[in-house]
């Protein structure tokens, strides 16, 4: 797996 | 910014969770959730509460194979919007 910039996500 | 000699650890209450329904890793804080992608994970993963950020992004750096600065920035950004929203600290 190649690293990219980590995203999140807030489950509201 | 969280710099090489910060020690980061999930408090009381905050921890990794794989949520089977959504088919991927989310942080779960008391009341409050976030999704988190392949690398988001793998780098909470790392997280003991004891190895500094520094000791982390040298991990990721031989586990991806990738440069070190680059991990350290994207890593850095990623834990203080975490740190932000409290669901993560760093060591006195």
């Amino acid at each position: 797996m190649a690293w990219s910039k980590p995203q999140i996500r807030e489950i509201e | 910014m969280i710099g090489p000699d910060d020690i980061p650890y999930l408090p009381r209450g905050v921890r990794l969770h794989f949520d089977r329904v959504r088919d991927t890793w989310v942080l779960l804080a008391p009341e409050r959730a976030i999704t988190l992608d392949q690398v988001g994970q793998a780098i909470l993963a790392e997280i003991d509460g004891a190895r500094s950020f520094g000791v982390i992004t040298q991990a990721l750096a031989a586990k991806y194979n990738a440069p070190a600065e680059e991990i350290a920035k994207d890593s850095a950004g990623f834990l203080g919007a975490l740190k932000d929203r409290r669901f993560l600290e760093l060591q006195p």
